[in-house]
């Protein structure tokens, strides 16, 4: 109808469209309501327009940030993927947002975020690779800050501490919330009959970093495992919506199946030890010259003296 | 609670019935009570009732910090405090007593669902107003929590409560809202309980569960509170369904069990009212 609106995200990884709860909803809702949107996959969240990810950009009401906020404006240009839910649906679509926003969120955000070995193995070391210099060295730690602060306030404790507790708490509701979204969801294609609307968005959006990204400490990820439905559904949405990152995906699990990610890494490593080591060689040998502790041509005069001596003391002896 | 303590709470818990002298606290019903906290006090003593199980309702001026969880309202019962309508089902669940036995997992899952739409959009709504709400928050909230306390303390418990309830607002995306978007989000919320409810009497058909006793709570705690502005409760009254939904589990449980002289309209204030 309008220009063509542009949304901002982060980019993808793991056979994800983007790795970002929030992008990964939005980005589901445009593909169900077959909006045309540019979407910039950027790493930077200080680019986008309103300063974090996900962003949509509209000529002429500027930009909109939360996923909430983004599918209103998308409905407001006739981009609806909720056009054909009766009124109860549409409640139950409410409820159901509900749901996974007070119980499957906050164990999400501690599994990424706070749990200790998850964030610097796998979320601290994505962001970092990925974030532009310099603010890979900023970023991640302030994103880390803001995420245990949200949890502590969600929880309503101040003094929150990431712990075995806590975790046993925060994943036994999402485990629950799992499971009540897969015996509402049944046999089923998608929640409410054959087209997807945008409860399933946000499901696809909570779910599917859940499935496909891979963590040291992944309790969450074996119970959906063991969830066929909800796997399916997650898969179903991956092929159908976004053909080009689920394609990726099996290419890429070949190669690092024994080492994980390690083995994407030692080609480099080697060619980096091996190029420093020479490198600090180098410099020894070039500090040793230079300051008189080795010295070349000393050791090439002596080395001619003795010979002149020899002849000499010969001629002498005859 | 941790779960192991939860698991053994629940063994002791099995292992006794219900006492006699159950008790049920709240902050100071008159002078220091809020509107959440009415609410959820509200849910719990429906939830009971609901169960015929008896339970008296103490007020008291320090109920947030005797409770375990730091929320009201919290029940003790024989030797333990449980805190929060979800742990409390949960307790009454281990002790043999239970609403939503009866429904399928489709029904449970929905059920949890809409209960915590009511916990997310109108709870959060209803701290906002009272505590985002510059208006609401100077005549109302911070004069009534900080009543019970003398100078300087009311004024800095008062600010204290107000600054962490602001920072959760900013956390969870809020603090962008104006005033007029959270009664529309809550005039939502309401429109999806209302579809959800439709003509049925209660919103699993003929047995009312924890869900009904939750929107109850809300609803009838906001019907009959006077704040600074009357658009909270025009929103819902605009839904009659609920309304009617209201009067019924007044009239079934509250009215029948205490034998007050009340009238049948929920307009009329009943219990605590905010001035």
């Amino acid at each position: 109808m309008a220009a063509p609106m542009e949304l901002y995200c982060w980019r993808g990884d793991h056979g994800l469209p983007s790795v970002d709860v929030d992008c990964l909803t939005v980005l589901a809702y445009a593909k169900f309501a077959g909006a045309p949107l540019k979407v910039h996959k950027i790493t930077n969240p200080w680019r986008s327009p309103t300063g974090i990810l996900p962003a949509l950009k509209t000529r002429e009401e500027g930009s909109f940030s939360q996923p909430s906020k983004i599918i209103i404006q998308l409905r407001k240009q006739k981009y609806n993927a909720d056009y054909d839910l009766s009124a109860k649906e549409g409640a139950d679509t409410l409820a159901f947002v509900s749901l996974l926003e007070e119980k499957l969120l906050p164990a999400l955000i501690y599994t990424q975020w706070v749990d200790a070995k998850n964030y610097v193995d796998a979320t601290r070391r994505w962001y970092a690779e990925n974030i532009p210099f310099p603010l890979n060295f900023l970023l991640p730690n302030r994103m880390h800050g803001r995420q245990l602060e949200r949890l502590r306030l969600v929880r309503g404790d101040p003094a929150l501490e990431p712990g075995e507790q806590l975790e046993k708490e925060l994943y036994q509701d999402a485990l629950e919330c799992m499971t009540l979204l897969s015996q509402r969801l049944g046999s089923h294609k998608f929640f409410f009959g054959d087209s997807p609307s945008s409860l399933d968005a946000y499901v696809f959006g909570h779910l599917a970093p859940i499935l496909k990204i891979k963590l040291p400490n992944n309790k969450l990820q074996q119970h959906i495992n063991s969830l066929e439905n909800l796997r399916q559904f997650c898969n179903n949405i991956l092929v159908l919506y976004f053909p080009s990152e689920s394609r990726e995906l099996p290419t890429r699990k070949v190669s690092p199946q024994a080492e994980g990610g390690d083995f994407d890494n030692e080609p480099h490593k080697r060619r980096n030890q091996i190029l420093s080591v020479l490198f600090a060689v180098g410099a020894m040998l070039g500090y040793a010259v230079l300051s008189g502790i080795i010295t070349i041509k000393h050791t090439h005069a002596q080395l001619e003296e003795p010979h002149i001596e020899e002849e000499e003391d010969e001629e002498e002896e005859e | 609670m941790s779960l192991a303590a939860e698991a053994f709470v629940s063994q002791m818990a099995a292992a006794e019935p219900w006492p006699e002298n159950a008790t049920l606290y709240q902050p100071l019903r008159e002078h220091q009570i809020l509107l959440s906290d009415c609410a959820s006090s509200l849910a719990v003593q429906a939830y009971l009732r609901m169960c015929n199980l008896p339970v008296r309702v103490s007020c008291r001026a320090n109920a947030e910090y005797m409770s375990p969880s730091g929320k009201v309202p919290f029940i003790h019962v024989g030797n333990q405090v449980v805190s929060e309508l979800g742990p409390i089902v949960q307790f009454t669940k281990a002790k043999g007593h239970s609403l939503s036995d009866g429904l399928d997992d489709v029904q449970r899952a929905e059920m949890k669902a809409y209960m915590e739409l009511v916990n997310n959009m109108l709870l959060t709504a209803e701290l906002y107003i009272q505590w985002c709400d510059d208006t609401t928050s100077s005549e109302i909230s911070r004069p009534r929590y900080s009543s019970p306390y003398s100078w300087p303390l009311n004024h800095i418990l008062a600010y204290q409560k107000q600054w962490e309830v602001r920072r959760k607002m900013n956390a969870i995306g809020w603090a962008g809202k104006s005033l007029e978007q959270v009664y529309e989000d809550v005039s939502q919320c309401c429109q999806a309980l209302s579809q959800r409810l439709g003509t049925q009497p209660y919103f699993f058909n003929k047995q009312p569960t924890e869900l009904d006793a939750l929107v109850f709570g809300h609803l009838f705690t906001i019907l009959t509170t006077r704040l600074t502005s009357d658009e909270l409760s025009e929103k819902i009254k605009s839904y009659s369904n609920l309304l009617s939904f209201c009067r019924r589990i007044e009239q079934t449980y509250f009215e029948e069990q205490d034998r007050d002289s009340q009238s049948g309209a929920s307009h009329h204030s009943k219990g605590p009212s905010l001035i």
